[in-house]
């Protein structure tokens, strides 16, 4: 061991770590830089919104008071600014904002925006496989309660495993729309209803009702685990095919419900999918029955009667909607060729 | 045309100009961003390798100092000096860099970047955890208070329940956020919302009965003055940590925590007897539950649970407690060194 080499390697690390340093000033300085040109297009976007919104409110006032060519003028002026409007939201997924309300609560005013397309795409992925392990998770956990095992204890695991879940599944949702992901409506609150479902899932005790219940509820989450991953598998093969052609957005998500793009190879989910529904029905009928029954004093019946009727309800209609507007759009097809 | 027309059409080249700045900006912004992530990239892999090099060289000061003359000591003694304070150079830079999340972040958000990349961003997240700490015990007192003298059904006290259980998952979450930002808490203090996580969860399952209904009212009273005692702690806290942050004694990122720290013996001593008398009251739920699963009409797991439960937080808070009072008495007694 000599004196020389122990020299030599310390000064090559002394030379890498000065250079560290520089490369670390120079990163922090264009960090900086960086700040004041998100600030700079965060308020021009802001602004120019404001503009337009006035903009639109004297068109408006304008379109009573004139003539066809205007009328033209006004149209053309209008769908621009639409266009404008989305070119807006595409840009603010690059932009760091504010975190809506429930972010807010839970994580604080860190920002969870994804900088770059790959890293958004990656983060999708990530949730998609995310809900996938869990679903399957899930199955094999309402299979062990209901074949395998009779104990209170499990069934809360398996309980505060589902509230868990969708919880998780609510934060992780609410980052993707903050970084440019359209999932919309009905399809966000029922993670927030299937939570509160869970939540008093959880707090019903031991009884005489609830032995009633549990054999229909294990397998009523069998059935909706499996569902989901039917769904999760088709689904992003549809998808994956459909990025390809261009036809959708690269943040789309698989979601446990119908939407408009599903018409192309898996109409043949829909009977599944109206079957869970009709059974969360089902579920709804006999809890309300049992509500009724002279022995049952737990609030917690009544409740998740409630609870279930509501699930029904909003997936029922929603997917509804879409079979609806499938059968418009046929209808006016056929008008026209006629 | 009308005049109303042209006024717009006017508006609209304005508005039209402005818009193709504003693409030019953002054009400009995300190259700016795709220099920054290689910057990025350059200082976290040169982190890692120069980490790497220091262990290496660590192993060779430490053959070559077994035979070192007069000059080479004084050089090698420099060298383990310098040694011994990159990691935290190195420590301090990373705050600033992406890193990917521990465990629990990733099973939560997924793989998000949670690094404020600023030092203003930094200290406002720390303090708008304390604020939220703050506000949730406030609350925390509220309902606990009404739930003991006013109302006592199983529905309100299963809603406190899971306030807690989730203002104990939301402080897991923004601690680890914290952590990842170059906050230094550590230990039992972050760990022991894990276990009043797990706590409050098996409280809510606890179903109504005899042995809940005794229960009952000493853990209402116990978890008022519990966050009673965690609002003190806020306001006291903070209002030393800005004082000793302003002397330059402590970092920016310290953070109010539930128990004893070694600064608090600057202003905060008063506050030593409200803590353990927490922790026995603790120690007694523990006892409480444990005598009760002795009972002949015990047939609740949660009884059993809660009380193991109860015991391990009080053996964490009471001991860890304990160590910084000793460590403080060792600084103003030091033993007297032999002749």
């Amino acid at each position: 061991m000599s004196k020389p080499r122990l020299q030599a390697e310390w000064e090559e690390i002394e030379g890498e770590y000065q250079q560290l340093q520089e490369t670390h000033k120079i990163y922090r300085q264009k960090l900086e830089d960086l700040t004041n040109l998100q600030a700079t297009c965060s308020s021009a976007i802001s602004k120019q919104r404001k503009c337009l919104k006035d903009l639109r409110q004297t068109l408006a006032r304008c379109a009573k008071a004139c003539d066809d060519k205007d009328i033209k003028l006004i149209t053309d002026i209008k769908t621009q600014i639409k266009d404008k409007e989305n070119v807006f939201f595409d840009m603010e997924a690059y932009l760091p904002k504010k975190n809506g309300l429930y972010l807010n609560l839970v994580l604080g005013n860190v920002n969870v925006t994804l900088l770059s397309n790959q890293a958004k795409f990656a983060y999708k992925d990530e949730y998609e496989k995310f809900k996938l392990y869990m679903t399957i998770i899930l199955m094999f956990g309402a299979i062990t309660c209901l074949f395998f095992l009779n104990c209170r204890v499990t069934d809360e695991i398996f309980n505060f495993l589902l509230v868990w879940y969708y919880c998780t599944l609510t934060i992780r949702e609410s980052i993707l729309m903050s970084n440019g992901s359209r999932i919309k409506g009905w399809w966000v609150s029922h993670h927030y209803v299937s939570t509160f479902l869970s939540g008093v899932m959880l707090t019903w005790p031991e009884g005489l009702m609830y032995q009633k219940f549990r054999s229909q509820f294990l397998a009523f989450s069998i059935y909706q685990s499996f569902l989901q991953f039917l769904q999760y598998y088709y689904q992003s093969g549809c998808l994956y095919r459909l990025r390809a052609l261009g036809e959708r957005n690269q943040l789309d998500l698989t979601v446990e419900g119908f939407q408009s793009w599903m018409w192309r190879g898996l109409t043949f989910l829909l009977p599944f999918l109206f079957f869970g529904h009709f059974w969360q029905l089902y579920n709804s009928v006999t809890l309300f029955r049992l509500a009724g029954h002279e022995d049952c004093k737990e609030w917690q019946v009544f409740m998740l009667a409630l609870t279930f009727l509501v699930l029904f309800l909003g997936n029922f209609l929603t997917t509804l909607k879409v079979v609806h507007q499938k059968f418009q759009k046929n209808h006016k097809k056929v008008q026209k060729s006629d | 045309m009308s005049q109303g027309i042209t006024h717009v059409l006017e508006e609209w080249k304005c508005l039209d100009e402005e818009y193709q700045r504003l693409q030019e900006t953002h054009k400009k912004y995300l190259q700016k961003l795709d220099d920054i992530s290689k910057l990025q990239n350059n200082c976290s892999t040169s982190i890692s390798r120069q980490q790497k090099k220091l262990k290496e060289i660590t192993h060779l000061v430490k053959q070559y100092s077994k035979v070192p003359s007069e000059e080479d000591a004084k050089n090698l003694h420099e060298i383990t000096e310098k040694i011994k304070t990159r990691p935290n150079a190195f420590f301090e830079m990373e705050a600033f860099l992406p890193k990917k999340n521990g465990l629990y972040l990733s099973l939560v958000l997924g793989n998000v970047n949670v690094t404020l990349l600023s030092k203003q961003s930094k200290f406002a997240y720390k303090d708008e955890y304390e604020k939220f700490k703050l506000y949730t015990a406030v609350t925390l007192v509220l309902f606990s208070f009404i739930c003991f003298f006013f109302v006592n059904y199983r529905v309100v006290d299963a809603l406190l329940n899971f306030l807690l259980v989730w203002y104990y998952c939301t402080l897991t979450i923004r601690e680890s956020i914290l952590i990842t930002n170059g906050s230094r808490i550590k230990g039992w203090w972050v760990f022991h919302h894990y276990i009043s996580a797990f706590l409050s969860g098996v409280m809510l399952t606890w179903p109504d009965g005899n042995l809940y209904q005794t229960f009952r009212n000493q853990f209402l009273a116990y978890c008022l003055y519990q966050s009673f005692v965690q609002c003190l702690q806020c306001y006291y806290q903070s209002g030393c940590l800005y004082r000793l942050r302003a002397l330059g004694e402590r970092h920016n990122m310290d953070l109010t925590v539930e128990g004893f720290q070694s600064w608090m013996w600057k202003g905060l001593t008063f506050l030593l007897p409200f803590l353990f008398f927490g922790h026995f009251w603790q120690l007694c739920n523990g006892l409480t539950l444990f005598r009760m699963a002795q009972l002949s009409d015990w047939k609740e797991w949660q009884v059993l649970m809660c009380s193991l439960c109860f015991l391990v937080l009080f053996m964490g808070n009471f001991f860890t407690t304990v160590a910084v009072v000793r460590q403080k008495i060792k600084t103003r007694n030091p033993k007297p060194k032999s002749l």
